[in-house]
């Protein structure tokens, strides 16, 4: 069916619109660290720091101090006046420097210092390449994020993302990856047909996504690196909705074969199918348990979306719904605790992203406007990326589990359905 | 005792100045790495139909469109009218074929509608069928909402989204 699929590839193809980092509140009660100019030579240096103050603020949980707000500015560490940072309420000071080895490697060194304890706390160095700064300054940031908090980074992770540019009545769609912070954009596809619900493969290397180049929804995997791509099955049924086992071995599909939609689990090396659902109504949106030993899903059985799971570890288990509340929940995925699900919830006639944790009987809205959609969590748990409408454009919004939130808008036709890759550090 | 010490042995004293240097940089989280690099490429997917239609075989039912609830699929009195004398071209003319797609408003999920739009091209199908229709003269899809025929987002541009085409 697909013989004649020509791919053109074509090198990394980097986008000057990329999206622009707003942070619209931060969270009550950040810790507060002094970021002291890193020495070396000027351009780097302000390139770095920009790029770790916009991380770490973005986090909602660290509020960053420039040399600016600062009372005394320490040239090395044996000289740190620690009660001008005292008075100031700073907790944490962060130092570094950057030395160009040679033409092709940067290193930089940074150091933490707890201002209570007037002591180092953390000497780290990052090697890197000088013309991609930004890689580097994520790794700073991941290891002071770290350091403070004592949860995983996330600076130095990817967003997936489709974007759809129009003129003139016809659209071009971009499967796009990005930066954490929306910049660094790459294309991945470019196509005239419609793409929806990319996802990662547990090892960020791989993405899958529904594209609809054939003339109707079919699964595709794509290695990011080589740009190889392959078509999931090969039927004349429609295919769509992909999730990635943990494991990597296994895709959680929607097929239509059966005359609607149902769940299959995809054997990705012998192809072997499993069929999970079996019901008359609309069963799709799977996304697996943290451990693989549940798959949740949307079904429309009860007379509205509402979101189930079945227990992959039981033999012939019954679906269990999971949400009771309102008349719409749907595209639900697993806390990485697996302690409970984000999802789309609908409030009056508002679609919202909520969060139910499995130990509560009620939901947890986390988004207010209209048309919320597209959840998906950071790998650390603790930030949700989901798109929006701002007068009918299509725009990521974030919202991090401390309450601190951001935006991320395109200058350049519209973004949508953002999957947060897995930890690439 | 301790005071004694180090006022008897200077040496003693620096020993332990040293050793409560070590011990604190033992607390002191030490890390060296180096940033992944992960090359990305560009794919531009070729468009081609896998089921291409004659194209004389199209004309007779072009505009023959129905329309449905938010979240439903069954087909109301005007498009069951509307289906009829599709029915009727279709036994008039036994060598075409048609395609049904469905589709869904904005609102909701897209994988959700995806299934909805399914579900109502599918609920057309089935009308044929009943009226004697063989299913292998039709192709069933769905866009979703990924083609709304009005970009408003307002109750008349929704309504007019969530349909069937037959072509």
């Amino acid at each position: 069916m697909k013989k004649n699929l020509i791919l053109l590839i074509l090198l990394s193809q980097p986008i000057i619109s990329e999206l622009v980092l707003e942070i619209t509140k931060g969270s009550d009660n950040p810790y507060t660290v002094a970021l002291i100019n890193f020495k070396g030579s000027k351009s780097a240096t302000n390139e770095i720091k920009n790029i770790v103050k916009n991380d770490l603020d973005r986090t909602g949980e660290i509020k960053i101090l420039e040399n600016n707000k600062l009372l005394s500015i320490p040239t090395n560490e044996e000289n740190i006046n620690y009660s001008d940072f005292k008075i100031l309420g700073i907790d944490y000071i962060l130092m570094g420097s950057v030395v160009e080895e040679d033409r092709s490697n940067i290193s930089a060194t940074y150091k933490v210092f707890d201002v209570k304890k007037e002591s180092q706390i953390r000497s780290s160095k990052v090697f890197g390449v000088p013309n991609k700064l930004r890689q580097l300054s994520h790794y700073i940031s991941d290891g002071v994020y770290e350091e403070i908090t004592g949860l995983k980074g996330i600076a130095s992770t990817r967003l997936l993302y489709v974007k759809e540019e129009s003129s003139k009545g016809s659209s071009l769609f971009k499967l796009i990856v990005a930066d954490a912070d929306g910049a660094n954009e790459q294309i991945l596809l470019k196509s005239t047909e419609p793409i929806i619900s990319p996802s990662w493969s547990p090892d960020s290397k791989q993405v899958a996504y529904v594209s609809f180049e054939t003339g109707m929804a079919k699964v595709f995997t794509q290695n990011i690196a080589s740009g190889k791509r392959e078509i999931v099955l090969e039927n004349k049924y429609q295919i769509s909705s992909p999730s990635w086992s943990p494991n990597g071995k296994f895709l959680s599909l929607t097929l239509y074969q059966d005359g609607n939609a149902e769940i299959y689990i995809l054997n990705l090396k012998n192809k072997n199918l499993t069929r999970l659902t079996n019901h008359y109504s609309i069963d799709t949106e799977s996304s697996w348990s943290p451990n693989g030993s549940k798959i949740m899903f949307t079904s429309g059985r009860s007379g509205s979306p509402q979101l189930y799971e079945i227990n992959l570890r039981q033999s012939n288990a019954k679906p269990k719904r999971i949400t009771f509340e309102g008349n719409y929940n749907a595209k639900g995925s697993y806390l990485p605790s697996g302690e409970g699900v984000i999802f789309v919830h609908r409030k009056n006639s508002n679609f919202q992203i909520a969060l139910k944790y499995f130990n509560e009987n009620f939901v947890r809205p986390l988004t207010n406007s209209q048309l919320d959609e597209s959840p998906s969590i950071s790998p650390n748990g603790n930030v949700i990326v989901y798109a929006i409408s701002e007068n009918g454009i299509g725009l990521l919004a974030g919202v991090t589990l401390s309450g601190a939130r951001f935006r991320l808008p395109t200058k350049i036709g519209e973004v949508r359905e953002p999957s947060w890759s897995g930890f690439l550090r | 005792m301790f005071n004694i010490q180090m006022t008897y042995n200077k040496n003693l004293f620096n020993l332990f100045v040293f050793i409560f240097i070590i011990s604190s940089c033992s607390s002191m989280n030490v890390t060296e790495e180096v940033v992944y690099d992960g090359g990305i490429s560009t794919v531009e997917a070729s468009i081609q139909e896998d089921y291409p239609l004659e194209y004389e075989t199209k004309a007779i039912f072009t505009n023959a469109t129905v329309y449905f609830e938010f979240d439903k699929f069954n087909l109301n009195n005007k498009s069951l009218q509307t289906l009829k004398s599709a029915v009727a071209a279709m036994k008039n003319n036994p060598s075409i074929k048609i395609t049904i797609s469905g589709h869904a408003d904005e609102r909701g999920t897209r994988e959700y509608n995806l299934a909805l739009g399914q579900r109502r091209a599918e609920a057309v199908r089935d009308y044929f069928a009943v009226n004697g229709i063989n299913s292998n003269r039709i192709i069933v899809k769905s866009f979703g909402e990924e083609r709304p025929l009005s970009s408003g987002s307002d109750e008349s541009s929704y309504a007019k989204n969530r349909r069937a085409e037959i072509n």
